[in-house]
């Protein structure tokens, strides 16, 4: 099978045998996973299970050892400006000297090109996605002036503007006060209804029900994929997460 | 004053202090941003065997090739860093320190062998650790102006993409930017900064004027446009001062007073600075404090209002002693009469001062505890 | 006899370099484990302004009390670095890089002011005069002493007496701080003990190798040392031997070739580092690239194994089983599949049953272990 022939044009993300290793620890074995167009997924699990590991490999930016990624049937190189990225909010500095505008405007550069400057038409641009989550009145502030939740959306909106039919997020509620919850879950909930692809590694169980249809529930390997109602059980988590469950969750809940 | 800067000779130190000073701002601007500013110290410290790569080469003293050995042994220490930090594992404050502290060391032992061998032109080496701008020449500012010229449209062309970049390499690599490149582009450009400086500051002291402009400049803006110009004017500023103390006292290396300026600079701007300033800081931490004791106040007096029933409850010092559990700064009472919420009556037959509010402060302190109340309400 | 030893200058010359070595790399160790060793750098500089003042105050050089006296500057700077950086206005690196080079700076020019009186010269605060340092000596139990050499084997002696009294502590702060400050061991008083140590012993070694020459003997041994051994006791003697050997060669190279003594020796520390680098038992570069092509093929036969494993027994299983499922979804190269797969043959990790790769109990145990290994940090929880 060529690379640039289509395969698995079906699922807006498939993942087949990827094994990631760091140094002699692996880091993602034999990872098999399917995600079909337009539904929310949650990605779940232990810390270290390489679930972010598997979002960077995806994006191509950790090498696999084996196995390859598809997003809508086509290698990530040829998805570069069709794939939404909000990585981790403490990837970055956020004393850096720039506006939230100007963030927001870093999810365009591609679009701009080499050796062009930001117009007006992506301006506007910017500021509607900030206003998508209630942030237009922010546009102008320093980003260090900004709460985590508002950094957070800062950083949705910039995956937003570039008005990919796939956005990939790492983590995207950690940390955030109940109000941006709400505002970012709302705001993702409208895009999967526009028939968009919406892939989140989440921490907290107890909202997967109702945030998520889709779940994949990994510890190094991949331990069930599916609708969330089928996916999310006991035995489902036990296998995932081992004797650790009973201090993240009630089985309760579950049950 | 006015006859040292007719001479010709001054003329030309000046400006190549200015360009040098400009050039290690405006790129040490982004090495800040990218916290690399160590990098700066390597590298330095590395272009010195370089330096007497250059002059055994060339058999003297000439710029050209003692700037190209001095990017040389720069690119190596740069390279030999990446090696160390990512096929070992040790850290890269241990990589820095080993590239920068051998690489010097081979430096000072080429410098012996040709000041060993002899000639006039070798001493003039020893100026290359802590600088002399008497001794830029005019025809070296010439390849500084072009070099400063391609680092400043290599700047203006590729704006966007080492913002984003410095700001954010994980998100620029998923947009498929060739980040590998652009970081690349920005170390050589570091190194490029370091080489040129190094007439004027030499090798050991070079690392501060690619940080203290940038770390001065970060304080008075919050847009990377302005920092970065303001960077280089600070950079270039401290260049031409210290040039120009250097020149006109004898002995004085010109390193070390360009550094003492460019820190002063540093230190001025994080007192001064509006917003960032430690100075700023304080007194808006004052003013905080002072507006929450002198709330209290107008609560307690409040307080015991309401416990009397009178609206015009006047509560003498004592009371109010009791009430905040601790004696009110008199400078608060004053503050509070002044912005017109309490004021100041007699209570006869009591000659002691009392306090009352007045009727805008039992709006102020309605609106302060309605906070409060709000507040208390939210966390439960 | 005795008399003789101290009397020959190549003796004494050594002696300094070997005790210079000896007490960097004893701290060093600590330092670079750490993440600490741009401190060093720091330090280094700064002492020249701290050596300056005292003498501006003192008039002398050379003594316990200017010694001291002198280190403060280095703590100052570690402690004003520290300050900067929790202040928000800049971060640790750039803190570091504007604190020391001011002080150097102002150090550097006192001393230019003060040049007729004081007997440093500029050039030489960076490279020392390691050569030069018999010249000045004292008495000490009827033996003509060089100053260096006493004040080098006091302080050796007090760093040498610092870490085997607090060796455990130094161990488990260097290591685990956390749980250092938990267990009531102050890492925090221990770390500045370290720096306290490391600003004298770059005071006392001034003289006779710089500012910038001391970073060598502090950072490198210890680094190198690094690269051979991950036991911490015979990482500190390793250090300590390769101070010693580079001092040694570094002198006979110097005389041969007329150059700088002490910019030899630092050099030479960084020639044991390359080496270590290159040929380091298991971590050096050589055997990194030796090992790459064997354990990629190791590496090969355990995704072979674990890919068989997840897929058993599953309904895909007669697809994904196959030979061409390496090529196909593993992607990997006829080659690389045929390699792999002969391999693991070979292991009698796998055999061919029903058209089907199938593993054998060995390469389920293989499997087994792989995925085994994620669960146990689990398990230690409770």
């Amino acid at each position: 099978m060529r690379d640039d022939s289509l395969h698995e044009p079906q699922f807006a993300l498939h993942v087949e045998d990827l094994t990631v290793s760091y140094g002699a620890d692996p880091a993602l074995w034999d990872i098999d996973l399917d995600i079909p167009p337009g539904v929310m997924a949650a990605i779940v699990g232990p810390n270290g299970s390489g679930k972010s590991t598997l979002l960077k490999t995806a994006l191509g930016l950790v090498r696999p050892v084996a196995g390859h990624v598809r997003f809508l049937g086509r290698p990530v190189e040829q998805m570069r400006g069709k794939i939404g990225y909000v990585p981790q909010r403490h990837s970055v500095d956020w004393d850096f000297p720039t506006t939230a505008r100007d963030v927001v405007e870093m999810g365009l550069y591609r679009k701009i090109g080499w050796f062009r400057r930001p117009g007006a038409a992506d301006l506007a641009r910017a500021i509607d996605a900030l206003r998508e989550l209630g942030m237009q009145d922010y546009a102008d502030r320093q980003i260090s002036q900004l709460s985590g939740g508002q950094q957070q959306r800062v950083f949705i909106a910039r995956a937003l503007v570039q008005d990919a039919p796939i956005l990939i997020l790492d983590e995207p509620m950690a940390g955030v006060d109940a109000a941006t919850e709400a505002v970012i879950i709302d705001l993702l909930h409208r895009l999967r209804a526009q028939g968009r692809t919406i892939i989140v590694v989440h921490h907290d169980l107890t909202t997967v029900q109702s945030y998520f249809d889709w779940l994949v529930m990994m510890n190094v390997r991949i331990i069930a994929q599916g609708p969330v109602a089928q996916t999310y059980t006991p035995d489902n988590l036990r296998a995932t997460y081992g004797r650790q469950l009973a201090m993240i969750a009630q089985p309760g809940a579950v049950e | 004053m006015s006859a040292l800067l007719a001479s010709s000779i001054v003329q030309t130190v000046l400006v190549g202090a200015a360009l040098l000073g400009a050039i290690s701002g405006m790129l040490g601007a982004f090495a800040v941003l990218r916290q690399q500013s160590l990098l700066g110290d390597a590298l330095s410290h590395a272009a010195l065997p370089g330096v007497c790569l250059g002059f055994l080469v060339a058999g003297g003293r000439d710029l050209g090739s003692i700037l190209a050995g001095a990017f040389f042994t720069g690119a190596l220490a740069a390279l030999v860093m990446q090696v160390i930090v990512r096929r070992t594992t040790l850290k890269t404050d241990a990589a820095l320190g080993i590239v920068l502290s051998v690489f010097f060391a081979v430096g000072v032992v080429a410098l012996t062998h040709i000041q060993g061998q002899g000639g006039a032109a070798s001493a003039g080496l020893m100026t290359f650790l802590f600088g002399q701008a008497a001794a830029i020449l005019r025809s070296d500012l010439w390849i500084m102006g072009a070099g400063g010229l391609a680092a400043l449209a290599l700047v203006l062309a590729f704006w966007k993409e080492f913002k984003l970049v410095s700001f954010d390499a994980n998100f620029a690599r998923a947009q498929g930017l060739p980040v590998a490149w652009i970081e690349g582009a920005l170390t050589v450009m570091v190194a490029f900064a370091i080489v040129i400086g190094l007439q004027l500051v030499g090798v050991v002291l070079m690392v501060a004027l690619l940080i203290a402009p940038a770390a001065a400049a970060r304080q008075w803006t919050n847009a990377l446009g302005p920092m970065v110009v303001l960077s280089a004017a600070l950079g270039a500023v401290s260049g031409a001062l210290g040039a120009l103390i250097s020149a006109s006292a004898r002995g004085l290396a010109t390193g070390p007073v360009v550094v003492l300026i460019a820190t002063a600079f540093v230190l001025i701007s994080m007192l001064a600075a509006p917003r960032r300033g430690l100075v700023w800081q304080g007194l808006a931490a004052r003013a905080m404090r002072a507006r929450i004791s002198e709330g209290r106040v107008l609560t307690a007096l409040q307080g015991l209002a309401q416990a009397h029933g009178d609206t015009a409850y006047k509560a003498e010092r004592g009371m109010l002693n009791t009430a905040l559990g601790a004696a009110p700064h008199a400078m608060r009472i004053d503050a509070l009469e002044r912005r017109g919420l309490i004021q100041q009556v007699t209570h006869p037959p009591e000659t002691t001062p009392h306090w009352e509010l007045t009727q805008a402060g039992h709006e102020e302190a309605r609106a302060l505890s309605g906070n409060a109340a709000d507040k208390d309400r939210n966390l439960s | 006899m005795i008399d003789a030893y101290f009397a020959s200058i190549p003796a004494m010359i050594l002696t300094t370099g070997i005790l210079v070595g000896a007490s960097g790399a004893l701290l060093g160790s600590f330092l670079v484990l750490r993440g600490n060793s741009m401190l060093t750098d720091a330090i280094s500089h700064s002492i020249v302004l701290g050596i300056i003042l005292v003498w501006l105050l003192t008039g002398h050089l050379t003594g316990p009390f200017q010694i001291l006296g002198a280190a403060v500057t280095g703590l100052v700077t570690v402690a004003l670095s520290e300050a900067l950086a929790r202040s928000g206005l800049v971060k640790m690196d750039a803190a570091i890089g504007l604190i020391f080079p001011a002080l150097f700076a102002t150090g550097v020019i006192l001393i230019s002011l003060n040049a007729r009186n004081v007997h440093i010269d500029v050039d030489t605060v960076l490279l020392g005069e390691i050569g030069f340092v018999w010249l000045h000596t004292l008495t000490l139990g009827g033996l003509r002493v060089p100053v260096a050499v006493a004040t080098l084997g006091a302080v050796f002696a007090v760093n040498l007496a610092f870490v085997l009294a607090f060796w455990k502590e130094l161990k488990l702060t260097t290591f685990d701080a956390g749980l250092a400050a938990a267990l009531g061991l102050f890492p925090g008083v221990l770390h500045y003990a370290v720096l306290t140590l490391t600003s004298v012993t770059a005071v006392a070694a001034f003289d006779a190798v710089g500012a910038v020459l001391f970073i060598a003997f502090v950072i490198v041994p210890p680094a190198t040392a690094y690269l051979l051994t991950r036991r911490l006791w015979l990482m500190v003697v390793m250090a300590v031997a390769f101070s010693v050997l580079s001092c040694v060669t570094g002198y006979i190279l110097a005389v041969q070739w007329n150059v700088s003594i002490g910019g030899m020796m630092a050099a030479m520390t960084g020639l044991w580092f390359a080496l270590a680098l290159l040929l380091a038992p298991g971590r050096g570069l050589m055997s990194q690239a030796l090992r790459r092509s064997s354990e990629r093929l190791d590496h090969d036969c355990r995704t072979l194994v674990a890919h068989l494993y997840t897929h058993q027994n599953s309904p895909d299983m007669p697809e994904e089983n196959t030979r061409r499922a390496l090529t196909d979804h593993l992607r990997w190269p006829e080659s690389r599949a045929r390699a792999a797969i002969l391999r693991a043959l070979d292991r009698d990790l796998i055999e061919r049953r029903d058209g089907l790769l199938a593993l054998r109990p060995k390469g389920q145990a293989v499997a087994e272990g792989i995925f085994a290994r994620h669960d146990r940090p689990l398990m230690g929880l409770d």
